[in-house]
C-alpha cells in the first residue's frame, strides 16, 4: 500500500487540530482515504500535541512511526519530533533564527530531511492579518507540498469561514496564496508524492469513532443518555449533547457516575432506551448497578471507553486492559453481554445491536471502545441505515396479551430460554416488582433455597441462548491461514493494513498466509471458529494492547487454548503500523 | 384499597411506623384515582423497601442509596406517570447523600417520601447521619461523635419547590400530605418527612415522643406558599413542638423536565418514541 503521512505538532490551543482537521477534509474529498490520529496531554493550555493523518488511495486505518512532512507550530516540536521524520521528508516550522545541534543536523543530513522555515509573523504583517490566520498559512504550504491546488483549499476556506463576511475570506485567501508563493521560492521541486487519488473516497464521511457511536445511539432509537465527563467517553456525551434540539433526546450530564447508570437504568425500566457511558473509573462505580440490573433483567447499555489505567493512570492515551473489567465486574453471578467496537462502522451498528440484545436478553449490555477508536479520525462510507431493525424480545404491549399476563409471568422459571415476558410500567395489566431481593416469578422477595435454584438457573439460560445467537468472530485475509492473528477492538484497523502489506497481491487461493480473528462479541465467548481454525494454523498470534493478553486468558478460560505468542503493548500507545508490521514479520 | 392488597405478608415490627406510612399511600394512591398499573413506585433497600412487596402497583426494589436517580431516570421516560420514591434516612443522607441534594436541587418532577426513624434498622440500629448524639446504637456503644445532620436546614439550602413533614402515627394527615406531594409532580420535586417510630432501635424519638409534638401546622393558619425563611424556621423549630404539614411548596419554578428545551412541545414520552431514526442530515456533516 502507498501511504504518506504527515503530522502536526504545537502547543494544546495553538491551532494544531484546526491545521489536522482542514487537511484532513481537503485529502479526503480530493479523492484520498485519510486516517486521522491524536495525540495529547491532560491539560487546557500549552502542553504537546500532535495531529497525524495517514493517507493513501487505499482503504488505511492506520498511523505510523514516522511521517513525510513535520510540521511544528513551535520549537518544542522541533526538539520532540525531530526523529519522527521519512528519509527524504519535510520539516516545516516557523520559529526564526533555529538552529539544530550539530548531531542532529548530521542525522538530518545523512536523512535527506529538508528542514523550511517559514516565516509566519512577516507573512502575516505583510498580509495584516491576525495570527489566527498562521494556521491557513501553514495549511496551504503543506497542501502546495503535497502538489495540490489553492483552488481545492480555498473553496474549503470559503466553506468554513464564509458565513463570517466575505472580508475574512479574502484574508485567508491572500495567506493561501502567500503559502504557495513561499512553497514556490523557498521548496522548489520539493514535493511529496501522493498516489493517485480515487474518487470512491470523496463522498465519504470522516467522523471520530464517537461521533460514530452517537449516530448509532440516535439511529437506534436512543431516547436518553446520561453520562459523566471523563475521557475518552466524554466526546461522545459531548456530541449527543450538541445534537439534543435536533433529536429531542434527554441528555443529563448527572452528580456521578452512579447516577448516570441509575437514571439510564429507570429510564430502561420505564421502556425507552437508554444508555450512558463512562471510562475504566466510572465504570468501577457503575458495577453495582450493573449486578441490579442482572438480577432485575432489566435492559441497560453501558459504554465503556477505555484509557490505561490503574487509577487516573493516562487520561488521554488509549489501552485495551479492560476486558476482563467488563466481563468480570459486579457482585454476583448473572446474564450479560460485552462486545466491542473497532472502527466507524461497527462504532455505528453496534449501538442498536447493543439496544437489540439488551432487549432481547433482558440483561446489561457493555460496550466496550477505547481512547484510540473514540478520538480517531476514519474515512467512512456513508452508513447503508437499510439493514438495521428495532428487535424488542419478549414484550408485551398488545392489550388482549396484557390482559392474560400473570404477574408471576415476569420472572417465570420455566419460560423458554430464560427470557420471560416482560411488559412496561404503565401498561394495563397485572403488576409485579423489579426486585432488586431474589424473587419469586412475581418479584416477591423469597429466600428459599428452592427458588434461588430457579431463578439462578433461570437468569443463567439466558446466557447459553445469548451465547448461541452471537455470531462467531470474524476471519479477515487469508480464510485458510497458516498464520492467525486474534484480536478485539482498536487494534483490527492496524492489523488489517499490517496483513495486507505482508500478504501482497490477491489472496492465495490455496492453503497459507495470514489471517485475522476479530472478536467483536466478548461475551460470552464463541471458540468454535477459533478451535477450528487453530487445527491447522501453523503460528497463533495474540495482538492486544495491554499487559495480560486479556483475551487470550478469556479464551483459554472458555476453550483450554492457550496462545504461547503474544504482542502486547501498554504504554498508551496504539500500535503503529511499521511497528506491528515488523512485529509480524518476524 | 383492595386493588392495592397484596398476598404477601408484612414483616415490620410491631408498632413499626412503616405499616401508617404504607397504609397511608395505599389510601392517597386510591383517592387519587390512581390504579395500581397507572402508578410507579421505587423502593430504597432498608426496612421500608421490605414493603416493596407489600402492595400492588408497578414497583422497583433497587440499591441502598440509590432510589432517586432511578426514580428520575424513570419519570424522566414516562413524564406523565406518577412516580414515587421512598427512602430511609440511612440511604437519603450517608450513602445517596449526593442523589439526595442533587435530586432537590435539580427538581426532578417526582414524590420523594423519607422514612425518618434515625437510624439503620435492617441492619440491626447502627446510628445514622440523623440519630441523636449521646445515643448508644449498634456500632456506636458511646453514641455518635459527629453532630446530627440537621435534615431540614439541608432540605432548605438546596431551594426546594416542595417539603412536607408528617408523622407515621397520624394517617388521615399523612394520607393528604401525600396526595399534595403526588400532585406536586406536575410542578417538581416533592419532598416528604415522615417521621416514624422504630420500636426496636429508637429509643429516643419514640411514637410517644412524636405523638406528644407534633401538630398539624396548616391546622393553625401556616401557608405553605409563605417565604422560603419564614417555613425553613418552621421547619427547624422542634425544640417543644413538631410542624406537620405542607410546610412549603411553590408552583411557579419549572421541574426539570419542563425546562429540557428539547423537549418543549412534545406530546409523547420517550418510552413512546423508540423506534429506527434517519440520520441521514446527520451524516451529509460529515462529508
Amino acid at each position: 500500500m502507498q501511504r504518506v503521512s504527515l503530522k502536526i505538532v504545537g502547543a494544546q490551543g495553538q491551532g494544531v487540530n484546526s491545521v489536522g482537521e482542514i487537511c484532513a477534509k481537503g485529502l479526503k474529498r480530493a479523492g484520498y482515504c485519510v486516517f486521522g490520529y491524536r495525540e495529547y496531554m491532560s491539560l487546557i493550555k500549552g502542553g504537546h500535541s500532535s495531529y497525524q493523518l495517514d493517507v493513501s488511495h487505499e482503504k488505511i486505518e492506520s498511523s505510523e512511526t514516522l511521517v513525510n512532512i513535520l510540521v511544528t507550530f513551535n520549537h518544542h516540536g522541533l526538539e520532540k519530533n525531530v526523529h519522527d521524520v521519512k528519509n527524504g521528508g519535510i520539516i516545516i516550522h516557523q520559529t526564526p533564527q533555529w538552529s539544530f545541534p550539530a548531531d542532529v543536523q548530521k542525522t538530518l543530513a545523512k536523512k535527506k530531511i529538508t528542514v523550511l522555515e517559514l516565516p509566519t509573523d512577516d507573512i502575516l504583517k505583510k498580509l495584516k492579518a491576525k495570527p489566527i490566520l498562521g494556521n491557513v498559512l501553514i495549511t496551504s504550504v503543506v497542501w502546495s507540498l503535497l502538489g495540490r491546488s489553492a483552488d481545492g483549499l480555498k473553496e474549503l476556506v470559503r466553506e468554513q469561514f464564509g458565513h463570517k463576511g466575505e472580508e475574512l475570506v479574502q484574508m485567508n485567501f491572500g495567506a493561501i496564496d502567500a503559502g504557495f508563493t513561499f512553497t514556490a521560492a523557498s521548496a522548489k521541486g520539493l514535493s511529496v508524492g501522493l498516489p493517485n487519488p480515487d474518487p470512491q473516497w470523496k463522498n465519504q464521511m470522516l467522523l471520530t469513532g464517537s461521533v460514530a457511536m452517537g449516530l448509532g445511539l440516535i439511529h437506534g432509537g436512543c431516547r436518553f443518555y446520561a453520562g459523566y465527563p471523563m475521557t475518552p467517553s466524554s466526546p461522545l456525551l459531548t456530541f449527543i449533547a450538541d445534537q439534543q434540539n435536533r433529536t429531542g433526546m434527554v441528555v443529563k450530564q448527572a452528580e456521578d457516575e452512579i447516577t448516570a447508570a441509575q437514571m439510564m437504568s429507570g429510564a430502561m425500566f420505564m421502556g425507552t432506551r437508554a444508555a450512558t457511558g463512562t471510562s475504566g473509573g466510572g465504570f468501577d462505580l457503575m458495577t453495582e448497578t450493573l449486578s441490579l440490573n442482572g438480577i432485575i433483567e432489566n435492559p441497560s447499555v453501558f459504554v465503556l471507553a477505555q484509557r490505561p489505567g490503574p487509577a487516573t493512570g493516562l487520561p488521554t492515551w488509549t489501552a485495551q486492559g479492560d476486558l476482563l473489567l467488563a466481563i468480570g465486574s459486579a457482585h454476583g453471578e448473572f446474564a450479560r453481554c460485552v462486545l466491542s467496537v473497532s472502527d466507524a462502522q461497527d462504532c455505528f451498528d453496534l449501538m442498536p445491536e447493543a439496544f437489540n440484545l439488551a432487549e432481547e436478553f433482558q440483561t446489561p449490555v457493555i460496550v466496550m471502545t477505547d481512547k484510540h477508536t473514540a478520538e480517531a479520525l476514519f474515512t467512512q462510507q456513508q452508513y447503508d441505515q437499510s439493514k438495521s431493525a428495532i428487535r424488542r424480545g419478549n414484550l408485551v404491549t398488545d392489550p388482549k396479551q396484557l390482559k392474560k399476563l400473570k404477574a408471576g409471568d415476569r420472572y417465570d422459571p420455566t419460560a423458554n430460554d430464560g427470557i420471560s415476558a416482560r411488559w412496561l410500567p404503565g401498561s394495563d395489566a397485572v403488576t409485579y416488582c423489579a426486585q432488586g431481593d431474589e424473587h419469586d416469578p412475581a418479584g416477591n422477595v423469597n429466600e428459599t433455597a428452592q427458588n434461588a435454584t430457579a431463578q439462578m438457573k433461570k437468569r443463567m439460560k439466558k446466557m447459553d441462548a445469548l451465547k448461541k445467537a452471537l455470531p462467531e468472530p470474524e476471519l479477515f485475509g487469508s480464510q485458510t491461514p497458516d498464520t492467525l492473528i486474534i484480536g478485539w477492538g482498536s487494534n483490527k484497523g492496524v492489523i488489517l493494513d499490517a496483513i495486507k502489506a505482508l500478504t501482497p497481491g490477491p489472496s492465495p487461493k490455496g492453503r497459507g498466509g495470514i489471517g485475522y480473528l476479530h472478536y467483536t462479541y466478548l461475551w460470552p465467548m464463541k471458540t468454535e471458529k477459533l478451535e477450528k481454525l487453530m487445527k491447522k494454523t501453523k503460528r497463533t498470534i495474540l495482538v492486544e494492547c495491554n499487559h495480560h493478553g486479556q483475551l487470550g486468558m478469556v479464551i483459554k478460560m472458555e476453550s483450554g487454548i492457550d496462545i504461547k505468542e503474544k504482542i502486547l503493548k501498554y504504554d498508551g500507545r496504539p500500535f503503529f503500523y511499521d511497528e506491528l508490521h515488523s512485529l509480524l514479520a518476524v | 384499597m383492595n386493588d392495592y392488597s397484596c398476598a404477601t405478608q408484612c414483616t415490620w415490627c410491631d408498632g413499626c411506623g412503616d405499616y401508617g406510612i404504607w397504609t397511608a399511600m395505599k389510601r392517597a394512591l386510591v383517592e387519587l384515582g390512581h390504579a395500581p398499573h397507572q402508578v410507579c413506585l421505587c423502593f430504597d433497600v432498608g426496612c421500608h423497601g421490605n414493603g416493596s412487596d407489600k402492595l400492588q402497583g408497578y414497583r422497583f426494589h433497587g440499591l441502598h442509596g440509590r432510589v432517586i436517580p432511578f426514580a428520575s431516570g424513570a419519570k424522566l421516560a414516562h413524564h406523565t406517570m406518577p412516580v414515587i420514591a421512598f427512602g430511609g434516612d440511612g440511604a437519603s443522607f450517608s450513602e445517596g447523600i449526593g442523589h439526595f441534594v442533587h435530586g432537590i436541587r435539580s427538581n426532578y418532577p417526582i414524590t420523594f417520601v423519607l422514612h425518618n426513624n434515625c437510624n439503620y434498622g435492617l441492619t440491626l440500629g447502627q446510628a445514622s447521619s440523623l440519630t441523636w448524639q449521646d445515643q448508644p446504637m449498634n456500632s456506636s456503644p458511646n453514641g455518635i461523635p459527629e453532630h446530627t445532620l440537621n435534615s431540614m436546614d439541608l432540605v432548605f439550602a438546596l431551594e426546594p419547590t416542595f417539603v412536607a413533614r408528617g408523622f407515621s402515627g397520624n394517617i388521615p394527615q399523612l394520607t393528604e400530605i401525600f396526595k399534595t406531594a403526588i400532585q406536586h409532580q406536575k410542578h417538581g420535586f416533592a419532598f416528604v418527612d415522615v417521621l416514624q417510630a422504630c420500636p426496636t432501635y429508637n429509643h429516643f424519638a419514640t411514637h410517644q415522643y412524636l405523638l406528644e409534638r407534633c401538630y398539624d401546622a396548616n391546622v393553625e393558619g401556616h401557608d405553605p406558599h409563605c417565604e422560603a425563611q419564614k417555613a425553613r424556621a418552621l421547619a427547624l423549630d422542634t425544640a417543644k413542638r413538631i410542624a406537620t404539614g405542607i410546610l412549603y411548596q411553590r408552583e411557579d419554578v419549572p421541574s426539570f423536565y419542563d425546562r429540557l428545551i428539547p423537549r418543549k412541545d412534545k406530546k409523547t414520552t420517550l418510552v413512546e418514541e423508540v423506534k429506527k431514526v434517519d440520520v441521514v442530515e446527520f451524516m451529509k456533516e460529515f462529508i
